[in-house]
């Protein structure tokens, strides 16, 4: 069933939109990555027999939608019902039955499964009144939580694919450059290079064919923002995709997306096969001269290959090597062809623009940073999950308010932004504003929008460890700066992290950070001393407490601490001798017991283990 | 034609000339390991390096690797200014740590002052430097026998699976342009060994000696038109039935 | 082209002169490289015959370069051989039908005749004229 026109389309959404009338509620079950992993299948699938069996009039099992990330990943599995905007929290397919019998056939709400404020310990029952929620803006994230995951009737049912026909139909390519340009709209996945000014470039350059890519390998720890659109909203990105391809003149575009997110690779297949089914890719489409294929190009596990020369020799069947940018992609991209290289939460920002127009987006945001960011909110903060908030929002909004404040209350320490190739702020910095080019300046980046929250529990020398650490394994291992730089960086940080680092050390870290960073041929090089220099900026103190007096500050750095039994609050219930995997705890029951430090390897499995919180960490 | 000022004196070099082509050409030395000309640059070694700066860039400096950037109208470059060579004098200090009994590398360490690396040396070394020349060469070339293998600090140049590779046809390319030696191989005239394999060459009929294995001869008929009969004999043979056949008409013409 | 490198043997007496001031036409550092012509007996009483680089139309040494390193020099016709491109595997050694690819042992590299740019030593030295650069135009009317 082609749809040949935008009158069939905008009669196709007509009557889907009658036909999601007759549904006396709705029951949307998230199937984000989240909700996902705690167990959000075996509920969907509850509900799914439940509704077939009980046959609820108005609530068919269609009534039923598995959708994207609604964005509270803390609570999950999240359960929303509509539209009475209800939010069930850490669902099991037990509460099925009683959801169904209050909830869905009276409106009864079920206190124990809402949502439970830290700060006044009420329940809330229904989302938009949770601070959480109240506080974003969704504009790339519109969809996720609202509709059936890669569904492309439910995508049109909410006026999905509406932009595209306005654009393909009624506007021309320099119009719609134009719109974009003026939109303000910037690279999403952490570049904020001018998206307008990109396609620009590429449509100028007098050679073809021309390609457009979507970068969906997103690799940085803790970010997963590109992974829910791409699963659970993958229409946006095509059609986003197709309105670039139409402004620059492209005929062929490919969705990069990371071996590591197969159910984004299977859900971008199955987007691009349902979109072409419709004919909305493809030949003529909406009976128009223009035709554009897309395919679907899978990574192969390397962080690198995010680099936007390394993604393209990556498609083209090459080793992810970056090149020289001296000539760049937009020129000379794909197979050597002009390429616009654009994120997915970028594309995803595309229809929406074209629909409300550049006006309407610079209106929300900062000056020369309009419109949201979606971050991936992780770490030591109440209310982890997925949010999308304007740019300009503080970093005290978004993990106070937003975030919930830190878990038990512990003393905020630092926020993580962009990365591994960005860095970490401190406390002094929480009022800052987040947007492209603020936390640049502070020693940071706002990134791809990871964000990961730590508190006095954690070493900043650790910290900076562990991303060096990544970043030397994710290394290419082409150009000497980087292979051999951020190898001996993370290879003196360990030694700072173990207690035997030489004196002038973090001189020497210093001096060779200047080098990678000029020296080095791509991004991943020349920002990869990051994790170092912004710790260094601001807990240099914390450096020298491990050189100086071989001492770990937040108890982590396994070389430098010491565990001790309290014998005040040990109760000898011999749980820690059972964890003990090295046999170093000795003790009788109901007696004190000891840890003997010399065969102590400091994993931390009697801690885990203790109920008494009786392990000192020191 | 363009005009720049390479370490304070006015150039002319051809449009779409790189600029490490120019600097070699006034004499100035730049190491650039990972440079061959038979092969694209690739930018890995980054020892080409160059400060560049533009009247109009209010004094802000970018480095540059000199022989991926092509010359500029008004462009200002330095070789040698205190930037470039603390970024040299680092980079052979790293080199020192992965290759630190590698010749090539403990004389330019030691040009730049550096007789043992600051870092910690890599355990079991090689000579091998990763510029890659080996396996760009293979790939100009063709046979596509070689790569680079794994990432980061772990890669090293290795035919598929670590296995002799059956593409190679023993033209020793790679052995005779890698900077450090690090390619073995043995030619005896007669048969030849490299990458665990071994090759007859295809011998002269009067002195018994091969200078190409009879792989390659193969691919040089097949795919370059070059007639088998050609590598009947080496090229001093081919001389003296030249030299016999000239002669021969030369004798005739005389007689006459 | 204007000019060609005009061997006659009748005329050669195997002094061996233009090989010498072939080596150090092309001397590096001073030291003078393999010869690019080389004089062979020519099988008959007191005939001597130059052998070099006939920078044929249809250059067998070129075909076998793959990295394209011999190439056409318009302005004097000769086939010359970029050092700096050569990977010295031999293959023009090996392809040539006349043997004017040298393998240079000592300074182990790849050589070839390149008419000296336009201006040969060998035909310059060459004392009978048995080498003799001239142009073809001549030649034709010379019959």
């Amino acid at each position: 069933m082609r749809i040949e026109s935008v009158k069939q389309l905008v009669a196709l959404q007509k009557e889907l939109q009658q036909q999601d009338k007759k549904f006396a509620r709705k029951i949307l079950v998230c199937y984000g990555p989240g909700c996902l992993a705690a167990g959000a299948e075996a509920v969907g699938e509850e509900f799914v027999k439940q509704l077939k069996k009980r046959r609820i009039k108005g609530v068919s099992v269609e009534a039923l939608k598995k959708t994207g990330c609604h964005g509270l990943c803390e609570k999950s599995p999240l359960v929303a019902i509509e539209p009475d905007k209800i939010l069930y929290t850490k669902v099991k397919p037990k509460h099925v039955d009683a959801i169904i019998d209050n909830t869905i056939r009276s409106g009864e709400i079920i206190e124990e499964l809402l949502y439970e404020d830290h700060e006044t310990g009420n329940r809330v029952a229904h989302y938009p009144d949770i601070k959480f929620y109240s506080h974003q803006t969704r504009i790339a994230l519109r969809n996720l939580g609202q509709i059936q995951a890669c569904d492309i009737e439910d995508y049109i049912r909410v006026g999905g694919y509406q932009a595209m026909a306005k654009a393909i139909t009624k506007m021309k390519p320099d119009a719609i450059i134009d719109e974009i340009t003026k939109s303000g709209l910037r690279g999403r996945g952490g570049g904020g290079f001018p998206t307008g000014r990109k396609w620009a470039t590429c449509a100028r350059v007098d050679e073809s064919p021309r390609y457009v890519i979507c970068n969906g390998d997103e690799g940085d720890p803790g970010a997963f923002m590109d992974r829910a659109i791409m699963e659970g909203d993958p229409h946006t990105v095509l059609e986003g995709m197709i309105i670039a391809a139409f402004a620059v003149g492209a005929n062929d575009g490919y969705v990069y997306v990371r071996e590591e997110y197969p159910l984004a690779v299977v859900n971008m297949q199955r987007a691009m096969d349902q979109a072409a089914e419709l004919g909305l890719i493809g030949d003529n489409i909406l009976g128009t001269d223009f035709c554009f294929n897309l395919h679907v190009s899978r990574g192969a596990g390397a962080f690198v290959c995010g680099e936007s020369s390394a993604l393209m020799k990556s498609v083209a069947g090459e080793i992810g090597e970056p090149r020289a940018k001296y000539v760049r992609s937009v020129l000379k991209g794909l197979w050597d062809k002009p390429t616009v290289l654009n994120n997915v939460e970028t594309y995803a920002n595309v229809p929406v623009i074209i629909d409300k127009g550049a006006d309407w987006f610079t209106g929300i945001g900062a000056p020369k940073n309009s419109g949201t960011k979606a971050f991936s909110l992780c770490g030591k903060v109440r209310n982890t999950g997925l949010i999308e908030v304007p740019m300009g929002t503080t970093l005290r909004e978004i993990i106070y308010d937003i975030g919930g404040g830190i878990q038990k209350d512990r003393p905020f320490k630092a926020v993580q932004t962009g990365g591994p190739s960005g860095g970490c702020l401190p406390a002094e910095h929480l009022d800052v504003p987040v947007d492209f080019d603020t936390l640049t300046r502070l020693g940071s980046m706002m990134g791809s929008g990871g964000m990961i929250v730590m508190d006095d529990h954690t070493c900043m020398v650790d910290v900076a460890k562990y991303f060096l650490h990544f970043l030397v394994e994710e290394s290419c291992g082409k150009c000497v700066p980087c292979r051999e730089g951020l190898y001996q960086l993370h290879d003196l940080a360990v030694k700072v992290s173990d207690g035997v680092a030489e004196d002038g050390v973090l001189e020497k870290m210093e001096r060779l950070s200047k080098s990678i960073v000029i020296g080095s041929l791509c991004g991943l090089g020349k920002s990869g001393p990051n994790p170092f220099l912004s710790t260094i900026r601001y807990f240099r103190d914390e450096y020298e407490a491990h050189i100086r007096d071989h001492k770990c500050p937040a108890g982590v750095c396994r070389e430098l601490i010491t565990f001790t039994i309290n014998p005040e609050k040990c109760d000898g219930c011999m749980a820690c001798l059972a964890a003990c995997a090295y046999n170093a705890i000795t003790g009788k029951k109901k007696e004190l017991h000891i840890i003997d430090q010399e065969v102590c390897t400091h994993c931390g499995a009697c801690v885990s283990a203790c109920t008494r919180e009786a392990i000192d960490v020191a | 034609m363009v005009s720049l000022t390479i370490n304070g004196k006015v150039v002319q070099a051809e449009s779409g000339e790189m600029l490490l082509t120019v600097i070699r050409r006034l004499g100035i030395d730049v190491p650039a390991l990972c440079q061959h000309d038979a092969v694209e640059p690739y930018g890995a070694c980054r020892l080409c390096m160059v400060e560049i700066t533009k009247e109009s860039w209010n004094g802000w400096k970018n480095y540059v690797t000199s022989c991926l950037y092509p010359v500029e109208q008004d462009l200002i470059v330095q070789t040698h200014s205190e930037q470039v060579i603390e970024l040299r004098r680092t980079l052979l200090d790293l080199m020192l740590a992965r290759n630190p009994q590698t010749p090539l590398i403990q004389r330019l360490a030691a040009e730049h002052g550096i007789t043992k690396t600051s870092y910690t040396e890599v355990v079991e070394p090689d000579d091998c430097i990763l510029c890659g020349i080996c396996t760009r060469i293979c790939d100009a070339m063709g046979f596509h026998a070689i790569s680079s293998v794994n990432r980061g600090h772990g890669k090293e140049i290795a035919p598929p699976l670590h296995q002799p590779p059956q593409d190679c046809v023993g033209c020793l390319a790679c052995a005779l342009n890698c900077p450090t030696g690090f390619i073995r191989y043995t030619d005896d005239g007669r048969t030849r060994r490299i990458w665990d394999r071994t090759f007859d060459l295809v011998t002269c009929e009067k002195t018994g000696q091969g200078r190409v294995t009879r792989e390659f001869a193969a691919f040089l008929t097949e795919h370059r038109g070059i007639p088998e009969e050609y590598f009947r004999v080496n090229d001093e043979s081919h001389r003296k039935e030249l030299a016999q056949t000239m002669g021969d008409i030369t004798n005739s013409t005389r007689e006459e | 082209m204007q000019s060609r490198l005009v061997v006659n043997p009748s005329l050669c007496i195997g002094c061996r002169t233009c090989e010498l001031a072939c080596s150090f036409a092309h001397a590096i550092g001073g030291k003078p490289t393999l010869s690019r012509i080389h004089v062979h007996p020519g099988g008959h009483k007191d005939l001597f015959v130059p052998i070099v680089c006939l920078h044929c139309e249809d250059p067998a040494c070129a075909k076998a370069c793959l990295v394209d390193a011999i190439t056409r020099n318009e302005s004097t016709g000769a086939m010359e051989l970029d050092q700096s491109k050569c990977v010295k595997c031999m293959a023009c050694v090996a392809a040539c039908p006349f043997g004017c690819t040298l393998h240079d042992v000592q300074f182990r590299q790849i050589v070839k005749c390149d008419l000296c740019g336009g201006d040969p030593a060998c035909a310059k030295f060459c004392p009978t004229k048995a080498l003799d650069y001239r142009s073809i135009a001549l030649m034709r009317t010379a019959g």
